[in-house]
């Protein structure tokens, strides 16, 4: 019986537990706890907001009502400092006419640079209920348009319906349209010219997208690097299979392009933009110089309708926008034509589709709030910090759901391999994770969309490093192969003797009836 | 009168759209018959850019190609993808040789201290850019010629070029369409208009060799060299053999399946060169006439070139030769240089690699050769012979690094003065190494193939040489350029050596069969050690197994 005992000891008590631990898949331990503690629908932001009135009825007034109704909203948690206008200030918004040089009063006395503030400023001599441009300032007339105040605010500058979006688990429209988040990105202006030898395109592509979407990004430096690029496609021709329609302009004739087609232009565009070279998501601007043969070139839409633009555009979510441009009627009637597309209006186009691109949405109407129009290419400064507020939810989330889905993974796959550097990168995503939420909730703004972006990076490189898969495609069944001739026959008596081993053990006789 | 005046618009089209963009692309394609039965035809497409606005904003330059040597801060780079081999002897030589397989050299900015990764990144977005297996190219196969290489383009002198130089070669690529359409799309008129319009990968790879080459220097601006420009070169050289196109009287459609739809509209200058030397000896005609031809003197060798302009306008164009008499086979003359390169040695233990090098010419010739074994090919220095002797005096110069398993090859550069009219013999031996099982490739009983060398040498005649000079950018350099040496890098042909190869299905059948003899072992002793012979009392009830048992016996008994 000390025999069987022995075999026992040594096969299963001992070389069990050896197999176990050297065919063990190796794993850094990780934080699973902390990961599926992460409740993304709890995130918050605190931003300042200051009230200034005339008179501290007002002041009150307007606070109540937008107390009221930020109520709903847990995503954006203000705080609100109320405090009177001093009596120079005061004087001074009274006696100057104009809006922008009242901003700029405001301006001097309080500081609008800093992020994630914004100011609420009565004025008396205002025509609307409200006013607001491109500066964190919107002024407002009296007590009397409180409820545009709040309205305004929650619809127009903090957009709560937008940032709630960010963090959720579907995407809303201005998701689909955004790119995702990431640290930089390329932009490339792609001027696609079908036809060098009938058409000249006077254009230097360099210098207009250095100029326009140049100052443009510039604003956006504290979101994401840029990088400006532009190249040339010639002999790029697309069949638009355009219909000729007569009409009464110069041309006697346009060319119409059903909507529905416009996509296929995208991916004979993808054959040679090449935005496979470069390390960062591309941002695909194309400017289609249309030859006069087949100009003007008309967008219809679904229903058949005319588009009714000044710039024939169309954008495609997370990829870019086109622009179709294309020589006048006067430009092709010299025997070498020559195109000089005015870069200002289509550079803007370029932009209001970058805007989009980027995340920033186009702010709904409120009735008798006013909003400026935008004047020139640089985005409005609410309008940054809102977006500041939008990526540092997308991305904490998106890292969090990431990091839960990968636990999720090492849960139901055994197979996975996590080597120190993928857990570094796990546990730094984690700790980024609460620095920022952190960081939000003290309203520290851009320190906490810095270290939302580390940990999404982090969680992502985490997810998608190729080591992951070092042991994935082993296959069972040469596990087996060589399991079952070594194991099977040995393991079998062994496991057999176990019975008599318990009954020895136990002091009860075991050979009964085993021998003769 | 219409055409001229179209042809006058685009030349002041051109020139004024030339100004303010200040980039130049030109297309120019070059035949050559060759020795015995085959014909040459190399394409070559540049484009010159300013080199400071170049990498971000792109007009005729490929902008991918841009991006990725100014992201690695490369100064030269060279790729080629080869099918085939190219026969010195018999065929003179090209105008840029290439090793046959895949082949990259790139020198890197002086300001680039991380060589080695830099070049494995840069290798490995080559390999996605033009589809190709380059990405295979790691620190054990990658060599710094001391001596074999230097750079084609501008640098400062004061530079240290040999550090940043880095150059791999995978002999066991193979070259197809999928790596051709990715450098199309490098052309500025990709292959809808001008000469790459004739490149139908159905014709192109029914040849005997096709090479296809991307080459990027930095070239002066100007004589005195203060400003640079980028140049990009695309190549495609081929050979055509007669008997495959069943005459030697050849045409584009015969060669290309098409003709040639005009040039390039972005192009400034579009040419078809035609060496016509062998129409003394040879005669033909070419239909259309060329435009001139033009007698060049390059040393004293005399060339006759027929010259074509080809103009944007949209016309078919079918250039061809015809024969007057019927076909003659031209006895060949051999270079002034050849070499050839061949494995010695039998069993799988030791094994030799013979360079034999032949200086036809009546001057010696001093050449550099850079041979480079895989560290699986351990060459071994003391087994080096020149003509048989160990000490040789032809040896000038000599650089050695012995090569380490799976991290570095066995590099090995020779600076021999050859003598004239001989033949020098080259004999290094290595020894067979057995491999870990996972290192073996796909198919290992097929061979392993060893690179090609490299022969680095000033040629003392232009006798058979069709280069361009070092600073000329485009074909019409050739004419008339008359030199004291003229600089040439060949690849000799690679070899092919049988490593000892396993049966790759035995570890398994040993597990198995050691499984079972221990399984069979394991039960009878298990059996002896476990269980006791116990006495047992006669006239005990039985039970109803021993009942069953006995019966059986009964039954046997």
């Amino acid at each position: 019986m000390w025999a069987s005992a022995s075999f026992v000891g040594v096969l299963i008590i001992i070389g069990l537990p050896l197999w176990w631990k050297t065919t063990e898949v190796y794993r850094v331990s990780l934080p699973y706890d902390k990961i599926s503690s992460f409740d993304t629908l709890s995130h918050s932001i605190t931003t300042e907001l200051t009230v200034l009135a005339n008179d501290d009825a007002t002041a009150t007034e307007i606070i109540s009502k937008i107390l009221n109704a930020f109520k709903d909203s847990d995503v954006t948690k203000l705080r609100i400092t109320k405090s009177l206008i001093s009596k120079q200030l005061l004087s001074t918004l009274d006696a100057v006419a104009d809006e922008h040089e009242a901003v700029e009063e405001v301006g001097a006395v309080y500081d609008l640079t800093k992020h994630n503030t914004f100011y609420v400023v009565q004025r008396k001599p205002l025509f609307q209920d409200t006013w607001l441009a491109g500066d964190r300032v919107m002024f407002f007339r009296d007590a009397k348009a409180s409820n545009t105040v709040a309205e305004a605010l929650k619809r127009v500058v903090y957009q709560t319906s937008v940032v709630e979006g960010a963090r959720s688990e579907t995407a809303d429209a201005a998701r689909q349209t955004r790119f995702p988040p990431g640290a930089g990105y390329h932009i490339v202006l792609s001027v696609v010219h079908p036809r060098p030898d009938a058409l000249k395109v006077d254009l230097n592509a360099g210098d207009a997208v250095e100029d326009y979407i140049g100052s443009f990004v510039d604003e956006m430096s504290v979101l994401h690097n840029f990088t400006l690029k532009s190249q040339w496609l010639h002999l790029l021709d697309f069949d638009f299979q355009a219909k000729e329609i007569k009409d009464t302009s110069d041309w006697g004739r346009h060319y119409a392009v059903r909507q529905d087609r416009l996509h296929l232009l995208l991916t004979k565009l993808e054959e040679r933009t090449a935005t496979h070279v470069s390390e960062l998501p591309t941002i695909n601007l194309a400017l289609y110089a249309v030859p006069c043969e087949r100009a003007p070139l008309v967008i219809y839409d679904s229903n058949d309708k005319k588009v009714e633009s000044h710039v024939q555009a169309f954008m495609s979510p997370k990829w870019g926008g086109v622009v179709v441009g294309g020589p006048s009627e006067a430009d092709c009637r010299d025997s070498s034509p020559v195109w000089k597309p005015n870069v200002r209006v289509i550079m803007g186009t370029f932009i209001s589709q970058l805007r989009k691109l980027l995340g920033i949405t186009d702010a709904v109407h409120v009735n008798g709030a006013h909003l400026e129009p935008l004047r020139s290419v640089t985005p409005r400064q609410w309008e940054i910090d809102n977006l500041l507020r939008i990526r540092t939810l997308e991305q904490l989330t998106s890292a969090e759901r990431t990091l839960q889905s990968l636990a999720q993974l090492l849960g139901e796959i055994s197979n996975i391999v996590i080597n120190d550097e993928v857990g570094a990168s796990i546990n730094s995503a984690v700790e980024s994770i609460q620095r920022a939420s952190e960081l939000m909730s003290h309203g520290d703004l851009v320190q906490a969309y810095n270290m939302s972006q580390s940990a999404f990076l982090a969680a992502e490189t985490a997810f998608m490093e190729p080591s992951l898969l070092a042991l994935l495609y082993f296959p069972d069944d040469q596990k087996y192969a060589i399991y079952i001739p070594l194991f099977l026959p040995i393991m079998f008596p062994v496991v057999l003797s176990l019975k008599n081993l318990i009954l020895w053990f136990r002091g009860k006789p075991v050979h009964k009836e085993k021998t003769e | 009168m219409d055409f001229l005046r179209r042809f006058l618009s685009y030349c002041i089209f051109f020139t004024f759209f030339l100004c303010v963009r200040c980039d130049e692309f030109r297309e120019e394609l070059f035949f050559k018959p060759l020795p015995s039965t085959h014909l040459y035809s190399y394409f070559q497409f540049v484009t010159l850019v300013d080199s400071e606005v170049s990498s971000f904003h792109s007009h005729l330059a490929p902008r991918s190609l841009a991006e990725v040597v100014s992201r690695f801060q490369v100064e030269e780079l060279h790729l080629t993808l080869t099918e085939g081999q190219w026969r010195h002897h018999q065929w003179g030589y090209p105008v840029l040789d290439a090793a046959p397989g895949a082949e990259l050299y790139a020198w890197f900015s002086p300001d680039v201290t991380d060589v080695d990764t830099q070049w494995k990144k840069l290798s490995a977005t080559l390999s996605g850019l033009f589809c190709a297996s380059l990405n295979f190219i790691d620190s054990f196969n990658t060599v710094t010629p001391q001596m074999a290489l230097w750079p084609m383009g501008a640098v400062k002198s004061s530079q240290n070029v040999t550090s940043q130089l880095r150059y791999a070669s995978l002999p066991r690529e193979i070259v197809c369409t999928e790596n051709l359409t990715p450098w199309k799309k490098l052309l500025p008129c990709e292959s809808s208009r001008g000469f790459s319009a004739l490149l139908n990968s159905r014709m192109i790879h029914n040849t005997n060799y096709h090479s296809v080459g991307v080459h990027v220097r930095k070239v002066c601006k100007s004589s005195d060299c203060l400003e640079t420009q980028l140049e990009f070169k695309q190549t495609v050289a081929l050979i055509y053999d007669y008997d495959i196109i069943k005459s030697n009287d050849w045409s584009f459609r015969k060669l290309f399946g098409q003709g040639l739809p005009g040039a390039c509209p972005l192009s400034t200058d579009s040419k078809i060169y035609v060496d016509v030397t062998s129409n003394s000896t040879q005669p033909f005609t070419l239909s259309p006439p060329p435009d001139n031809i033009i007698l060049s003197q390059r040393g004293r060798t005399d060339t006759k070139l027929a010259v074509y302009n080809i103009h944007p306008d949209g016309k078919m164009i079918n250039i061809g030769v015809k024969h007057k008499t019927k076909s003659q086979i031209p006895v060949s003359i051999h270079p002034p240089l050849f070499f050839n390169r061949y494995v010695l040695g039998y069993g799988k233990e030791f094994g030799g690699i013979v360079t034999e090098i032949t200086n036809n010419c009546l001057a010696p010739i001093n050449v550099v050769v850079l041979e480079n074994a895989p560290w699986w090919l351990p060459i071994q220095l003391s087994t080096l012979r020149v003509n048989g002797e160990a000490e040789s005096k032809l040896v000038q110069s000599q650089y050695y690094s012995p090569g380490r398993s799976r991290q570095k090859p066995y590099h090995l550069e020779l600076l021999i003065k050859l003598p004239p009219k001989s033949t020098t013999t080259i004999t290094i031996d290595f020894e067979f190494v057995f491999l870990k099982w996972q290192e073996y490739p796909p198919d290992a009983n097929h061979g392993f193939y060893i690179g090609s060398a490299l022969i680095s040498a000033n040629l003392p005649t232009a006798r058979n040489y069709t280069s361009l000079p070092i600073t000329g950018t485009t074909f019409d350099s050739v004419i008339n350029d008359t030199k004291l040496w003229y600089p040439i890098v060949f690849r000799t042909n690679g070899a092919m050596v049988s490593l000892p190869t396993p049966d790759f299905s035995m570890p398994y059948n040993v597990i198995c069969l050691a499984c079972t003899v221990v399984a069979l072992a394991f039960g009878p002793l298990h059996n002896i050690c476990t269980k006791e012979l116990v006495l047992k009392p006669s006239g005990t009830s039985l039970s109803l197994t021993q009942k069953l048992l006995n019966l059986f016996k009964k039954k046997k008994d």
